[in-house]
């Protein structure tokens, strides 16, 4: 059922490698541009009202939040993302030759626990703890991190190695698109990282808990990245107006 | 053209001299704010003894009067049999008082009504004192304070470092020593000040502040078995819950209301009880009731500092004697104010200062000998009763009063003066002449009165009140003068700081930084006229970045949250410029290895700071829930035990084998490679010693005394002796190395001669962490030469700060790795024991510093130069070499006094915060040393890699 584009990522050598990054540049480099600015103003919209969503369903469905019952909030935020995320950002995929939709919401599926394990590698490397009872918080918390970072990543690019370089180790996003997944991303790590600060202080509030602020942190974080990446593809959509005139 | 010039000129010491003017900005910056700061009091091992009063001029108590008393008890007249004491802890002195006393009525006032109601019905017997508090106002030291009747400050020098016993001389040592038994309840802060006083005690947990009730209700359920009993003379009873329920909720609040409604409630009880066993021959027939406060708290429970509400508690004082004792109104100072229910309630004023004497007075037994206080005439006269029976005098019961509160401010200015005397003869701070000389008239006046005429008068016992009277109160003024001006002095040397000090110490502080960053910057414009790039190129998002972690790191020292986590949050920031030095290697696709190998180093390093924390919590009050699944883990696998012992060992040979592998490369020559191989005997020695030193092993390579301290000594003396070879080494002029492997090869020797003595004292973890921190430095240097082959030659030349702070971070975390933080107890005590026996204060502090900042300071300076030296692929002369070298031991020492500047700033914000004594003095002690530290080394360092021939070809060819 997975796509082409799958099974060729699995075993990459650099020969394929360049193949697609000149495949991407050469047709991927048209379909970024196809999406408008009110689509990709939507889009961002439906994220962040599945967001909202989940915080609604949590809070009036079952009467508890992210600081009463932090696991079973970010697990409810994660799920109605989920489909969210992957339907919408799998039309966006590249190489629309040689994925199929289907494909795209497959390497989307497939990002989701990769990209969980990085974000809780990370954690962990900054100090998120990692005893028993923690545990079940951590993988929620990733899940819902991947979400943010990864997934809609891995929906779009795929296995180019060299567009994910872009993006994420250069911060160079190239189109609407690439905008869209660069900025919520980087502003969901950052205002994690943020969100870690408060916690040592000894306040004795409940949200200092790990992953209290630093989900609180996190969406905050990727809020702002949603409406930059928003910001950035009006004035991107513009000057393309500007030039092609 | 001209500093170049210069430089030039002058070889080495070009290089050098900021060092030396940096390292003697600080040495000054640091003495003048730690004079102002850190106040210090020796403590004398003397104890006063009923005898010593034979050298006083005073009367003992036998001979002052025929009274029936046995004279032998001690140096007053005991004025009460029993003394119950209650200390409510952090008892404001609104609490007490009658709210009419205040501008406002709040509700938590008028709460504790028994008390007022007793002063306003038996105004001869009953009385509140408004109490002050002497600054730091925490439990330890005020109880401390009261007992010992002196000013406790941070440091109180003695030999009782580390454990919290009092050794002074005090109240309680004084009660013991004169026979009378002490009974004890309540906070368990008492126990551990005096392990070995109390006939019974029953102490109660006092660091969980959460829990109101555990230490109150204990005390409650011992409190009144304990009054019918007969085998006590005083009783202590010390209730935590009003402390608590402050820190918690704060004041305004329901759970200190209750809590205050609860602590009426037993003093009503035990007022009963004392009063229904007051008839003559009953149990308490002569006993005082004092309750207490230790100190006052803020509206939001805080208290240490100074401010009024802080200082202000309240002393009620009750003698159960019948009938009521006399009052002599001439001493008075207190003021009068209806109650709410129109009752006429007095309160007096005293210094917390006064009770231990006070209270040594009224019971007869000597004063303690480092008391500086003054009896209090009015708490004083409370056991006055005592004597209404003495028939034989012709004089009114408020003249011999009078004549005994003489005598007794007679032995009490003796035993203050005797004190001072001592104290300035054996500290090494003592007091100024002037202040001695004004100590001594004052005391000489009172004494010439007494000597010349009030002792007449009194052993004449034919002289009536009149021509008594304004003699007794010309003596006790004269006392009175000279007690306070010894207080006063007292006060103004052990308990207030002096910030123009501490304000001129930080404008030292903030000149060297400015001096730094100059020294820098000029560096970096040196690059731009030899290198010939546009200025300004500087300014990278490297160097953008670790300013922001710096930022972050220093500005972390202004809570006292971050000082307790300071290993993670280092941690935390290691990590992030792993991560950022990870996307760095995406970005230009090479030394990915590198950076995540870091990466996975720091989260091994984060695991380890988080085992060293849970030992701390082991023995720090602040984190005693805290519990560590590691260590879990570690007691429960047996195969673990004998891991934790074999696992060092083999980590040691390999060590030694890869100095081994490094010394068969080419670019060690003649001096350098013996000194390795001297270190790689060192660690044969090191593994013989642990396998002689464990029981598990029983192979007895060599008998084990010599195994227990000559292999020891055998390592130290090898590691003395590679300092000396290189410091030959460094007369001989090598040509056949080029300037970088020398430098190379002298880095590597010098680390590897320290090395052995660092890992040897940092015990089994040493080992580890030395490879950690191998791994660690080639992980830095890879990365940082490969951020130089990306550039463009031209520019590499300046090395960003962004290396030197992963490098400053990274020893930051080592220091938290090899198991220490920042208080007293972080310390390794038996580190400064290994291979020596007896005590040697200057040899035993030489290794405990090794110990405690080998990994963090010493190794991480020193290897310092292996950063510019493996950046560069070729030679790139010496000049430009040692320019980057210099110019990185200055981003070092910058790097650090940052730290050191803000954790100055930090202590004289926070000087009056709870937390001042017990987090931010120690961390301030350690950053202290770890700055002279690192200057000095930077300074030797310097000293050592620069030393090298003026010759410079590759300079001219470039």
């Amino acid at each position: 059922m997975l796509c082409f584009d799958l099974i060729r990522g699995s075993i990459p050598s650099s020969m394929d490698r360049r193949k697609s990054r000149e495949e991407s540049t050469a047709t991927g480099a048209s379909p970024p541009q196809k999406i408008s600015a009110t689509e990709a103003l939507i889009v961002n919209l439906l994220c962040v009202v599945g967001l909202g969503l989940a915080f609604c369903v949590a809070n009036k469905g079952y009467s508890f939040d992210l600081v009463t019952d932090p696991s079973r909030t970010l697990f409810f935020i994660w799920i109605i993302e989920l489909p969210i995320v992957i339907l919408l950002f799998s039309r966006y995929r590249q190489n629309r030759q040689l994925c199929t939709y289907l494909g795209a919401v497959g390497r989307g599926l497939l990002g989701l626990p990769l990209g969980a394990l990085l974000n809780s590698l990370g954690a962990i490397a900054l100090g998120a703890p990692v005893t028993f009872q923690y545990l079940q918080k951590t993988v929620q918390w990733s899940l819902m991190m991947s979400l943010f970072t990864i997934v809609p990543a891995s929906s779009v690019l795929g296995f180019s190695w060299t567009d994910w370089r872009r993006i994420f180790a250069q911060t160079k996003p190239n189109g609407s698109v690439e905008y869209l997944i660069c900025l919520p991303a980087h502003g969901a790590v950052i205002g994690g990282w943020f969100g870690a600060w408060p916690m040592p202080l000894d306040w004795e509030k409940p949200w200092q808990e790990w992953p209290i602020s630093v989900s609180y942190g996190a969406i905050a974080g990727y809020l702002v990245g949603v409406v930059a990446s928003c910001g950035f593809v009006l004035a991107h959509g513009r000057s393309k107006h500007v030039k092609r005139d | 053209m001209a500093e170049s010039g210069s430089v030039g000129g002058r070889g080495k010491w070009g290089y050098i001299w900021r060092h030396w003017v940096t390292l003697f900005l600080h040495l000054l910056a640091i003495l003048l704010f730690t004079r102002g700061f850190l106040l210090t009091r020796t403590e004398l091992p003397f104890y006063s003894h009923t005898s010593d009063l034979s050298h006083s001029p005073c009367f003992s108590s036998s001979s002052s009067s025929s009274s029936s008393s046995n004279a032998s008890s001690g140096w007053t007249e005991p004025a009460v049999n029993r003394l119950v004491i209650i200390v409510l802890d952090a008892i404001r002195f609104d609490f007490v008082a009658p709210s009419t006393f205040f501008p406002e009525t709040k509700a938590w006032m008028n709460k504790l009504e028994v008390l007022k109601n007793a002063a306003s019905t038996h105004p001869s017997s009953a009385k509140i004192f408004k109490a002050i508090a002497d600054p730091p106002t925490t439990s330890l030291q005020r109880l401390k304070g009261l007992t010992t009747g002196g000013l406790p400050t941070f440091v109180d020098v003695g030999n009782s470092f580390g454990a919290p016993a009092i050794v002074e001389d005090n109240f309680i040592n004084q009660l013991v020593q004169n026979g009378k038994k002490v009974v004890m309840m309540g906070d368990d802060t008492w126990t551990q000040l005096f392990p070995h006083h109390f006939e019974r005690s029953y102490p109660y947990p006092s660091f969980n502040v959460k829990d109101l009730h555990t230490v109150d209700n204990g005390c409650i359920e011992h409190l009144f078995p304990t009054l019918y009993e007969e085998d006590w003379d005083v009783l202590i009873a010390h209730f935590l819950g009003v402390d608590h329920a402050g820190h918690i909720f704060g004041v305004d609040s329901t759970p200190m209301i209750e809590k205050l409604e609860q602590y009426n409630n037993i003093l009503e009880r035990v007022i009963e009880v004392l009063e229904n066993q007051s008839g003559p021959g009953s149990l308490h027939e002569n006993t005082l009731l004092v309750v207490m406060g230790d100190h006052g708290q803020t509206l939001n429970g805080d208290h240490g500092g100074g401010s009024a509400e802080e200082v202000e508690t309240a002393i009620f004082a009750m003698s159960f004697k019948k009938p009521p004792s006399f009052v002599p109104p001439e001493f008075d100072t207190y003021s009068c104010q209806m109650d709410l229910n129109g009752k006429n309630v007095c309160i007096s004023s005293m210094q917390q200062l006064d009770f231990a004497v006070t209270m040594s007075a009224l019971l007869g037994i000597p004063f303690p000998y480092g008391s500086i206080g003054h009896i209090n005439p009015e708490l004083y006269a409370l056991g006055a009763g005592r004597w209404n029976s003495d028939a034989s005098q012709k004089l009114s019961e408020s003249d011999f009063w009078m004549q005994n509160y003489a005598n007794a401010l007679c032995i009490n200015s003796w035993q203050v003066k005797r004190y001072l005397d001592a104290y300035s003869a054996s500290s090494a701070v003592g007091f100024s002449h002037d202040d001695i000389s004004r100590i001594a008239s004052a005391y000489a006046q009172a004494e010439n009165y007494w000597s010349h005429s009030t002792i007449e008068l009194l052993l004449d016992r034919n002289n009536g009140s009149d021509t008594l009277m304004p003699v007794l109160k010309r003596q006790i003024n004269a006392y009175f003068n000279f007690l306070s001006t010894v207080a006063e002095l007292a006060r103004s040397k052990w308990t207030e700081f002096d910030l123009n000090l501490m304000g001129t110490g930080t404008g030292i502080m903030v000149i060297s930084l400015i001096f730094q960053l100059h020294a820098i910057l000029r560096a970096n414009k040196q690059h731009g006229l030899t290198s010939s790039s546009p200025r300004g190129s500087w300014i990278t998002p490297g160097t953008t970045f670790a300013l922001f972690l710096l930022g972050i790191r220093a500005c972390s020292f202004l809570s006292n949250s971050y000082i307790l986590e300071e290993g993670k949050v280092a941690n935390f920031l290691l990590s992030t410029s792993g991560i950022v030095a990870l996307r760095q290697s995406l970005i230009k696709d090479k030394r990915l290895i590198e950076s995540v190998g870091f990466l996975f180093l720091s989260t091994f390093c984060r695991f380890v700071i988080e085992v060293g924390l849970s030992k701390q919590a082991a023995t720090s009050a602040f984190m005693k829930d805290y519990t560590s699944w590691i260590l879990n883990i570690a007691s429960a696998l047996p195969v673990w035990d004998y891991a934790a012992e074999v696992v060092p060992m083999l980590v040691l040979i390999l060590l030694a084998f890869w100095l081994y592998k490094v010394t068969s490369r080419s670019f060690c020559v003649c001096p350098w490679k013996y000194v390795i191989l001297g270190t790689i005997l060192s660690y044969m020695l090191i593994v013989v010693h642990w396998i002689t030193d464990s029981e598990r092993f029983g192979v007895a390579l060599v008998p084990e005394s010599i195994g227990r301290t000559y292999i020891p000594r055998i390592v130290y003396a090898i590691a003395l002796g590679q300092m000396l070879l290189m410091a030959f080494g460094q007369l001989f002029k090598d040509n056949y190395l080029d300037c970088k492997s020398n430098l190379v090869a002298k880095a590597s020797a010098m680390l590897s001669t320290w090395s052995s003595t660092v890992i040897l004292l940092s015990g089994k973890q040493g080992p580890m962490i030395a490879f950690a921190s191998l791994v660690g430095g080639y992980f830095l240097m890879r990365l940082n030469n490969g951020e130089e082959d990306a550039k463009e030659p031209r520019r590499s030349f300046s090395i960003g700060p962004f290396p030197v702070m992963q490098w400053s971070l990274f020893a930051t975390c080592l220091f938290f790795c090899s198991g220490h933080w920042c208080a007293f107890d972080g310390l390794r005590y038996g580190a400064a024991f290994i291979g020596f026996e007896e005590f040697m204060l200057v040899r035993q502090a030489m290794l405990l510093t090794i110990d405690t900042f080998g990994f963090s300071i010493i190794l991480p300076v020193f290897g310092l130069p292996l950063l510019v030296a493996t950046k560069h692929q070729t030679n790139v002369g010496k000049h430009v070499l040692f320019t980057q070298l210099s110019q990185m031991y200055t981003i070092y020492g910058f790097i650090t006094s940052i730290m050191m500047t803000f954790t100055i700033l930090c202590v004289t914000i926070q000087r009056r915060h709870l937390m001042v004594w017990g987090l931010f003095a120690p961390k301030f002690v350690f950053d202290v040393f770890g700055l002279i530290l690192t200057d000095v080394l930077i300074c030797l360092a310097s000293v050592y890699y620069f030393g090298q021939g003026k010759d410079d070809p590759e300079l001219k060819s470039s």
